[in-house]
């Protein structure tokens, strides 16, 4: 196993600890260049301010070709009908070289279609062990079914999700009827055609992009797998239709523990939606009840990005949402009874995130110190944001939220080097181990810019558990299985899930980070068939474990 | 000392006392009455209005989502290329609305202020509740008729929904005009508060400038009566200090020129017949000697002195006879050029110089004395000055009074002090008359 590491010791209290606190526990570098991710996002943008230009694009970590290797695929625009070249690749494939360097193989793979990209979810939605790709898209959304042989083979009509256009955005696979095959969902943001665009103005003279408010909500969808290779829309008979929401992120969560996957949709200037699996089919939307469809004062923020985690290590998964500039992030913890709290002020993130405008966010323990951070990537939408009161910037800062084990978080992103923290148009967020070294590493995208590649070099002598799971009666992913890994500090759970964030995916395999220990007291594996598997005494590393079988 | 012919102010003072606390007592309770009411207006009326509005205006925006629903069912061409779903379809969507609105509604009737009786709330109750079963029975109807549903929701639907908004919108209108009045009433409480104040703060300047001319006046008045008899009572005492010069110099004179002549002629007599008897020659010296006893007492109670010699020539009779007869040591001094001096002032100088030296020996201990007469251009000075005890406790004594009232007398000025050295010093300052006279 290659381990890069740094020495703490004399380098640390060098100069990089001025901002106060201790030190964050590793440092990022940039290698974006050094792995020829040469990616440069097409927004398409020729001055008529179309609405979806604003918006993407996603990237997601995958290993598409089983090689035990995290590739990466990012999103791309393309040039409007009649405009610039016109078309273009919505999509691009970097096959991960093992050597810290990337390979463009989209037309290699048979991706390079044309199309206007905005999200991803990757799932293995027929169980072949090889993850297949959701594409969403400004018109039609496309299905690439992975061939196993490196190749993809665009299953959008066969499959039955053809036939149907939108401004589609984040989308996520999850098993909601528990028959061990996943399930589509997707997010729908509002209806928008370029032939019937509205125009807006800041300053009466020039067009600016329009607020959501001037566009129809349109319905997210549910797609039922019936495991033979199609798909039946159940939004309607799930519940799940709702023609007044604006949708751009999804994470899947499981209140109360049932086993019962439900969904949280983050909607921009409408209320939020927390869908509960009702167990027969269907979602009864409990958002308002549970104090997660508006923020704290009553109003509907715009949601952009979210992510379900368990960050307080208290065994109920907790809300993270990024919202619109002076809106601030909210983070939700779960309470007693069923209820959220806002904790965002308490925990200290209300201040830093007033100010920015943030898409991608995703929970990660980014110096394994067994308590998970928040890394969220900022943005704003209209790079006329100069005129308008109260400039926030176009270009922002990411945060880097360290997370101190007592519900306290501290934005450590100019501490981490790498020129982090420099201010950028920020979009996709995922995380991954692109380097086999124990630690996640970050995916970061820009509107109308290059993509990030970010590696993580956590302190000498931090270890993890890392565990990569593969159902058999579960779906072949183990998508909703809940681990939860007990050390002398107290338990961490983590699901296994795809969606979250923004338009983007991280990896699947579970991350646990268990600080100098040398070994987890437990590991407990809650499979989405409702098997649990019980392992003790297990060494920090890394681990596939087939279910039902035997760790290691 | 008698009383004043005025009766003292203090029950005036305490009556005016009473009357003003009593002021401020009946004023704050009225403020605060005023104040008690226009919190309760502020909390029961504008502050549960303003609640009432905002609830209103939430029933308004669910009212609004639930037309966009409505729009959307009967909107059968969509912008977006896809599947037609079924008007079923937006059940649950109207299930949730429906319990938004029904909470907002509650809410709303719990704030409200408005009469009960007034019939406008059961009318809202009614018409959503007509709504929500013409919205049951459309969706019962799609399930035979997407069409025949489609036609419910613009005959019946629209027009139950636009009556609620309007209903709705006639409450805010209504929560606005009570508003309005409230404010009004407000302002009138204000008002009255604001003229308050002012009659309360005219009053008290009333109050405290009638009894400051009343303290000033009354002050003045007695001011003027302590002078009057401070006048009184010192003219008195030079009266007394008058008399008594001028009787001690008739009899002194007296005794200077017939008991003196007639006891100088008698020794004289005696002296011639010195040789007949030797019992004669005590009968002369028994003369001799009450006629010494005579001057003695001639100069002590007057100082012919003074009229004959002037003032330095009795100073440089008595200070010899004093030191002789006290045993104290005196240091005499001159300084200036010696002017005649009124006759005036040349015995009360004299008298408060013998006064003094008294005072040195009685009271001082000193062992020595100084005296210094100082001629200036505008004023003769004298100072008398021991090494002794100090002033003490003798400051108030009669010897005291009677110096004072001398320089007083002729205008002059007497100071009493201690100098840093130790003993006492007493010291006279009398303008010459040319100065004081114009």
């Amino acid at each position: 196993m290659k381990r890069r590491s740094f020495l703490l010791g004399g380098l640390a209290s060098a100069g990089l600890r001025a901002a106060g606190g201790p030190d964050p526990g590793f440092r990022l570098a940039d290698i974006t260049r050094a792995a020829g991710l040469d990616f440069r996002h097409n927004s398409g943008a020729f001055g008529a301010k179309y609405l979806p230009e604003t918006l993407g694009p996603g990237c997601a970590f995958l290993d598409f070709d089983g090689d035990g290797l995290l590739d990466i695929l990012i999103l791309n625009g393309s040039d409007w009908p009649g405009h610039g070249r016109g078309g273009g690749a919505g999509l691009r494939l970097y096959r991960n070289n093992g050597n810290g360097t990337f390979t463009d193989v989209t037309q290699k793979a048979g991706l390079a279609v044309p199309l206007y990209g905005m999200g991803v979810a990757v799932g293995d939605f027929n169980n072949d062990g090889f993850p297949d790709i959701y594409v969403t898209a400004v018109g039609q959304s496309r299905l690439f079914q992975n061939t196993g042989k490196g190749t993809f083979v665009d299953v959008t009509q066969k499959s039955g999700l053809g036939g149907r256009t939108g401004l589609s955005t984040s989308a996520l696979w999850f098993d909601y009827d528990r028959d061990g095959l996943l399930d589509l969902f997707v997010c729908n943001y509002v209806q928008w055609s370029a032939d019937h665009d509205v125009f807006c103005s800041v300053d009466g003279k020039n067009k600016s992009y329009c607020t959501p408010e001037a566009y129809h909500g349109s319905t997210c969808w549910l797609f039922r797998n019936r495991g033979n290779g199609t798909f039946e829309d159940v939004t309607a008979k799930s519940g799940i239709f709702d023609t007044s929401s604006k949708s751009l992120g999804v994470a899947m969560l499981d209140m109360g523990g049932d086993g019962w996957p439900d969904l949280f949709v983050a909607n921009d200037t409408q209320p939020n939606k927390l869908y509960r699996n009702q167990k027969n089919g269907t979602f009864e939307d409990i958002a308002v009840q549970a104090g997660v469809a508006f923020s704290d004062d009553g109003k509907a923020r715009a949601g952009m990005g979210v992510d379900v985690a368990d960050f307080d290590n208290s065994g109920t998964a907790g809300i993270a949402i990024t919202n619109f500039d002076d809106e601030m992030m909210a983070l939700y913890h779960a309470g007693k009874n069923g209820a959220f709290v806002d904790v965002a002020g308490r925990a200290g993130i209300s201040v830093p995130s007033r100010r920015r405008l943030g898409f991608g966010c995703c929970f990660a323990d980014m110096n394994l110190d067994g308590h998970l951070d928040l890394v969220a990537v900022n943005g704003h939408i209209d790079e006329t944001v100069r005129n308008i009161a109260g400039n926030h910037g176009y270009a922002q800062a990411p945060h880097l939220f360290l997370n101190d084990g007592h519900g306290g978080f501290r934005d450590v992103a100019t501490e981490v080097g790498g020129g982090f923290a420099t201010p950028r148009v920020g979009r996709g967020l995922a995380y991954g181990d692109i380097d086999g070294d124990g630690d996640v590493d970050l995916l970061l995208t820009t509107n109308g810019g290059p993509a990030y590649l970010y590696r993580n070099d956590v302190a000498a002598g931090a270890k993890s558990l890392r565990l990569k799971l593969r159902g058999v009666k579960s779906n072949r992913e183990a998508i909703g299985a809940v681990v939860r890994v007990t050390t002398a500090e107290g338990t961490q759970s983590r699901m296994v899930k795809t969606g979250s964030s923004y338009l983007s995916q991280s990896e699947l395999a579970l991350t646990f980070g268990l600080g100098k220990r040398d070994r987890a007291e437990r590991v407990v594996v809650q499979w989405p068939s409702g098997g649990v598997q019980e392992f003790k005494g297990v060494a920090a590393g890394r681990f596939e474990l087939v279910e039902g079988g035997r760790l290691g | 000392m008698s009383k004043l012919n005025r009766p003292s102010p203090t029950i005036r003072l305490l009556a005016g006392l009473a009357v003003t606390l009593l002021a401020v007592g009946v004023y704050s309770t009225y403020t605060f009455v005023q104040l008690g009411a226009l919190r309760q207006l502020q909390t029961e009326t504008i502050d549960r209005n303003r609640r009432d509005s905002l609830l209103l205006l939430r029933i308004q925006n669910g009212l609004n989502a639930v037309a966009l629903a409505m729009r959307d069912m009967l909107d059968t061409e969509a912008l977006a290329e896809g599947p037609q779903y079924p008007l079923a379809a937006w059940k649950p969507q109207f299930r949730r609305l429906r319990t938004d609105l029904e909470d907002a509604l509650r809410q709303e009737r719990r704030v409200s202020v408005r009469a009960t009786a007034s019939g406008q709330d059961q009318y809202l109750v009614d018409s959503f509740r007509q709504f929500w079963d013409a919205l049951d029975r459309m969706f019962e109807r799609s399930e035979v008729s997407e069409g025949e549903a489609r036609t419910a929701i613009r005959l019946s639907l629209q027009a139950r929904h636009a009556a609620i908004s309007t209903a709705v919108a006639r409450l805010l209108i209504q929560n606005n005009e009570s508003e309005q009045e409230a404010q009004a009433r407000t302002s009138q409480i204000y008002r009255g508060v604001q003229l308050n104040v002012f009659v309360f703060l005219a009053a008290m300047v009333i109050v405290i400038v009638l009894t400051s001319l009343y303290l000033v006046q009354y002050n003045r008045r007695l001011f003027h009566k302590v002078e009057e008899f401070s006048e009184r009572r010192s003219e008195l005492a030079q009266q007394l200090i008058g008399m008594q010069e001028s009787a001690f110099a008739s009899i002194s004179r007296e005794l200077h020129d017939d008991f003196g002549q007639i006891l100088t002629a008698i020794g004289v007599m005696l002296q011639r017949a010195d040789r007949k008897a030797g019992d004669l020659l005590e009968v002369r010296e028994v003369v001799q000697a009450t006629l010494d006893k005579v001057r003695a007492l001639s100069r002590a109670l007057h100082p012919v002195v003074l009229d004959e010699i002037g003032l330095e020539g009795a100073f440089d009779d008595y200070l010899p006879e004093f030191e002789k007869r006290t045993g104290i040591e005196i240091y005499y001094e001159k300084c200036g050029v010696a002017r005649e001096l009124d006759r005036e002032v040349t015995i009360h100088l004299y008298r408060i110089m013998q006064e003094a030296l008294n005072n040195v020996a009685k009271h001082s201990g000193s062992k020595s004395a100084r005296v210094m007469l100082d001629y200036a251009t505008e004023a003769v000075t004298l100072e008398i000055e021991d090494q002794g005890r100090g002033l003490g406790k003798i400051t108030g004594g009669l010897g005291m009074v009677s110096m004072r009232e001398r320089a007083g007398m002729v205008h002059g000025k007497i100071e009493f002090l201690e100098p840093e050295s130790g003993g006492a010093r007493v010291r006279v300052t009398i303008p010459l008359k040319d100065n004081y006279a114009g």
